[in-house]
């Protein structure tokens, strides 16, 4: 252990620095890919013709390969931060799109029959019963995706965008082992530690009324 | 072209590989923790505590203990495509309904006739999601298996970054994007065949 | 109050509402009633928008809903679904305040209303107004259901199989208390079921429907007396059985039967049946005891036309006693073939007669209405 020690004592600096980076480099995709996939998904919910294509084509991006990807958007934004942050931004829409898209969509019909039979406009049925009602899938999709971004950011310091990533890929250059240690546990601890605080936030929002029995479950990736 | 091909070809061979042993090892695993369910609990902890680690790691770490090569790629894949793999099988068998379960108990089916006959083959197309998951999952995290000496299509890619190489990243990278693409598409159609008929959601429209 | 003036629904070529006129009253409990895709969600549906017709006008108030804002016109008409459909991540006092609160109505106003109703249904506000929908049993949640339709004190009210999806005995409790409650607040509510007890039991007027259209409109009482053809008289099945076998032979008798004294003589009787036009009468003696008839026949033969009634009456004849179901006098006079059954009371005292003429009319009444007959 007391390898691991020295580094830290020696290179805390250093790691604190990759930490940060590593946490708003991932965050910060989700946080742009919320924004974006939220509003797109309630969009999305009212027209299936539409959805049915932007779901595909969201769905296909997710599959390609990160290394793959990076090396699409090298040529065009070039190394660092930029083409980093754009393919995390974009790894993150499905989950939170498709959770967003689902979740409302699968708000009970008699739910909405109601709203309108009571006289809401279509904005006061999104406010007041779509979102709501939907809220926990929504968080969840967040969730997933915030938790993998995490992870797949460590890829991102192959193209020079920093984070831990930059800690593993120096230990398995100068071939340390206790470099790689000090990278990959702060970056599954941070995975872990998001996922707890966007579980317990999930079940905060969760309106009492709704709080048995929703689960909130989609494959996750990990590439 | 052709040299490509080959690429491509080593590429899917050592995804499908890692996925390969996931499924030897997972799919038996997950019915284990489906009839001992006490072990459920601890085994997915361990395997979600597993998935955490990111792939970059992951591979840093095998690689420390099995060397530079395909080896230790196959190796990361298979511990990566184990989550989905045991998920998913525990996940389909379980969501089996306790009616049919109680029905084929009652026409005397012994337990392990009632997972072959009956719990199998109506999880399948959950554990086959769970297989198109794993395989889309290990041929993303192969590109980067390059980074540990392994084969495949990242090596182009990585070379190509290095360099500053546009061709050669694409040579490696359009690919690659394509072979998930066309894996996760073909996967999706195996997945919707094997749903038994009686299952499909009738379209009535 | 709500008036259907040609209203037609089609999806393509399928005419689901065909050229509706109906005109539901004010205050009146009216029940659309008819099998399952017979059209009876779709006409509702029509009255607040949330289906529009594809020609034909509704009148609400006097006033064409296609000319009024769709969500202004459902704030002033109560909805009520099976599916219940209370928002479950609002407690009971926001779901009920809903259409007050989108009104704009203020706070206070808004939960004076609410602890009003609530209380109205019998649950302590205090202990309900801030639970959640699924903290309460199916019942209770429809009862809120039925509240949140009433909150903004809409004059109309629409409800669509409210109750049709709880058990027996939740169903008869609601229906007793909606009932209790129509008869304080005299809203006009169109009601669609598909359960006979209940519109029997609910409405002022039911309006039976079969492919897209009403066949036969009118009171429970009148519906089970006449209904209109094979289809209704299905319908209303066991309501059926019970209202003939209620029916008495008293209430299809003619109470004014031709009598005789028993000493009239042959050519008086003769008389009187040429002025009564009738071919039969009944001795009687002391004004009521029955003792038997004298058919025109008996009268054909000169001799006999000099004899008593007494002497010439046939005593034989079957009777039946009042109080027995009309079926049974129809059963009698069918299956011995007679023309007239005399109805008399325990002593044999006289009180009327049923005749195939009378069996005839009765039926018919049946058939076509009693507003045919004269
Ligand atoms: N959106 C629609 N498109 C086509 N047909 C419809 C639609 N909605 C209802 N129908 C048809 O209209 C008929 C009447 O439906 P509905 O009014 O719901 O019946 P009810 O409430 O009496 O059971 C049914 O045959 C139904 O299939
Ligand atoms: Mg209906």
């Amino acid at each position: 252990m007391s390898p691991l020690l020295d580094l830290l004592l020696l290179r805390w600096p250093e790691l604190l620095t990759a930490t940060w980076q590593h946490i708003y480099i991932s965050l910060g995709s989700v946080a742009l890919g919320a924004l974006l996939a939220v509003p797109l998904g309630i969009w999305l919910s009212t027209r299936e013709h539409i959805s049915r294509m932007v779901l595909g084509v969201v769905g296909t991006i997710q599959t390609i390969p990160s290394l793959a990807f990076f090396g699409f958007v090298l040529p065009i934004l070039g190394i660092g931060i930029l083409p980093a942050m754009s393919v995390l931004f974009l790894y993150s829409l499905l989950p939170i799109l498709r959770n967003t898209y689902t979740g409302i969509r699968e708000v009970d019909p008699a739910l909405i029959e109601a709203g309108r039979g009571m006289g809401m406009n279509s904005r006061q049925l999104l406010f007041m019963v779509k979102l709501p009602v939907a809220l926990p899938v929504i968080m969840a999709g967040i969730r997933i995706s915030t938790v993998y971004i995490i992870s797949w950011t460590t890829i991102a310091a192959l193209i020079g965008a920093g984070g831990l990533g930059d800690l593993i890929w120096g230990g398995m250059n100068v071939y340390d082992i206790w470099l790689i240690v000090a990278g990959t546990i702060p970056a599954a601890l941070l995975a872990l530690l998001a996922g707890f605080t966007l579980g317990r936030l999930e079940k905060t929002v969760t309106p009492r009324g709704l709080k048995a029995g929703y689960t909130s479950g989609e494959g996750e990736f990990n590439i | 072209m052709s040299a490509v091909f080959s690429i491509a070809l080593e590429h899917l061979w050592l995804s499908v590989a890692g996925v390969f042993l996931a499924c030897v090892i997972g799919v038996p695993m997950g019915i284990v923790i489906l009839k001992i369910r006490v072990l459920a609990g601890p085994v997915m902890g361990v395997i979600d505590i597993l998935q955490t680690i990111p792939s970059l790691a992951m591979l840093a770490l095998v690689m420390f203990f099995f060397g530079l090569g395909n080896m230790s790629l196959i190796t990361a894949l298979f511990i990566y495509a184990l989550l989905p793999v045991v998920r998913n099988t525990f996940i389909g068998l379980t969501g089996v309904k306790s009616e049919l379960l109680e029905a084929g108990k009652g026409m005397g089916m012994t337990g392990w006739q009632l997972l072959w006959q009956v719990q199998l083959p109506i999880a399948l197309p959950v554990i086959l999601a769970g297989f198109r998951v794993a395989v889309v999952t290990s041929i993303g995290i192969a590109t980067i298996g390059t980074l540990i000496g392994a084969g495949g299509l990242g090596e182009p890619i990585w070379r190509g970054i290095q360099l500053v190489n546009t061709p050669m990243i694409l040579s490696g990278a359009v690919p690659a994007a394509l072979l998930a693409i066309i894996a996760d598409y073909s996967l999706g159609l195996l997945e919707k065949s094997v749903v038994s008929r009686g299952l499909q959601v009738k379209n009535t429209n | 109050m709500i008036r259907f003036e040609g209203v037609l629904k089609a999806y393509g070529s399928l005419e689901v509402v065909k050229k509706l006129d109906l005109h539901v009253l004010e205050g009146e409990f009216l029940v659309l009633i008819g099998p399952s895709g017979c059209g009876k969600t779709t006409t509702l549906k029509m009255i607040n928008r949330l289906i529009e017709p594809t020609s034909g006008k509704i009148l609400v108030n006097g006033q064409n809903i296609m000319e009024m804002n769709p969500v202004t016109l459902r704030r002033k008409i109560g909805y009520v679904i099976q599916q219940i459909g209370l928002f479950p991540n609002m407690t009971i006092m926001d779901n009920v305040d809903l259409v007050p609160r989108l009104l704009g109505w203020d706070r206070e106003k808004r939960i004076n209303r609410v602890y009003e109703l609530l209380e109205l249904v019998g649950m302590d506000p205090e202990v309900y107004a801030n639970r959640y929908p699924n903290e309460l049993s199916g019942g209770q949640q429809q009862r809120i259901g039925v509240l949140r339709a009433l909150a903004a004190g809409p004059s109309i009210i629409l409800m669509d199989e409210p109750f049709g999806a709880l058990d027996p005995i939740t169903r008869e409790n609601l229906q007793d208390e909606l009932k209790n409650l129509q008869s304080k607040l005299n809203k006009t509510i169109v009601f669609v079921t598909h359960d006979m007890d209940e519109a029997m039991k609910l409405a002022d007027r039911i309006a039976i429907m079969k492919d897209g259209e009403i066949i036969q409109l009118g009171s429970p009482e009148s519906i089970l007396r006449n209904p209109s053809d094979d289809f209704v008289l299905e319908f209303i099945g066991k309501h059926r059985v019970n209202s003939c076998e209620l029916e008495k032979v008293e209430s299809i008798m003619k109470t004014n039967p031709v009598t005789t004294d028993p000493d009239r003589k042959g050519t008086e009787m003769l008389a009187l049946m040429k002025r009564k036009g009738v071919n039969t009468v009944l001795v009687v003696k002391n004004d009521k005891q029955l003792i038997g008839v004298v058919t025109i026949e008996k009268l054909d033969n000169k001799q006999n036309l000099t004899y008593k009634a007494e002497y010439l009456a046939d005593t034989g004849l079957p009777v039946i006693t009042a109080g027995s179901p009309a079926r049974e006098a129809f059963d009698l006079l069918v299956s011995q073939k007679l023309e007239y059954l005399p109805v008399v009371d325990q002593n044999r005292g006289l009180l009327g007669l049923v005749t195939r003429t009378s069996m005839v009319n009765a039926l018919a009444s049946v058939v076509w209405g009693e507003e045919e007959l004269s």
